[in-house]
């Protein structure tokens, strides 16, 4: 196949594109529907197709936050939102370690555990954020 | 959006095929850009006035409408 020159068709194609993937879409929603319903939550996810769900679900995510932090209107510094960052994840991390320890039938270690999951979680998208932010002021 | 496309494109004696070879582009294209149904970007307007030898202001320059 030739490769597309003009620009009309290559913005055609992308919208081609984003039409296939809302199909593709709805249809892994229709599949994981269908799993939930006739084999309960386990068996949704134990199906691949959950993971491609989440996978694309996360990748998205990731691709969304170069947008928002454009849109972005404060004017405070990159390094001060992500010590307010680290300072609020902390926080909601500690208080998945409290809460899970202090639930009948758990210990510190799970707390820690979930916890420490919660913690590396967040840590990751914030610091992405940062770097965006950092480039995008460099802009 | 309208434009000078056509005008220009005819004071020269190209065709719509010919005028699209010049810039990279599928005729439907320039036949869009003229009937003012596709906003092309200004690169593609650049390479269109290259084409046709006048200036993006010739060519594509209209007045702010009320």
């Amino acid at each position: 196949m030739e490769k597309i020159k003009d620009e009309r068709l290559q913005l055609k194609n992308l919208k081609n594109i984003r039409i296939t993937f809302i199909v593709q879409t709805l249809g892994i929603i229709g599949i994981l529907l269908y799993d939930l319903i006739n084999h309960g939550m386990d068996g949704m996810t134990d199906n691949p197709v959950w993971f491609v769900f989440i996978l694309t679900g996360v990748i998205n995510a990731y691709l969304s936050m170069s947008i928002s932090v454009e849109h972005e209107k404060t004017k405070r510094s990159p390094v001060t939102r992500l010590y307010i960052s680290l300072g609020v994840i902390t926080l909601i991390s500690l208080l998945f370690v409290t809460f899970i320890a202090l639930t009948s039938g758990y210990n510190v270690m799970d707390g820690l555990l979930v916890g420490g999951i919660v913690f590396v979680c967040s840590v990751i998208p914030a610091f992405y954020m940062y770097g965006l932010r950092q480039k995008e002021r460099d802009e | 959006m309208e434009n000078k496309v056509k005008i220009a494109r005819v004071s020269l004696d190209l065709t719509q095929q010919e005028l699209a070879e010049m810039v990279g582009v599928t005729r439907q294209t320039i036949s869009l850009i003229e009937k003012g149904r596709y906003n092309p970007t200004l690169k593609l307007c650049l390479e269109i006035c290259y084409a046709v030898n006048q200036t993006l202001d010739e060519v594509f320059w209209q007045e702010r409408k009320e």
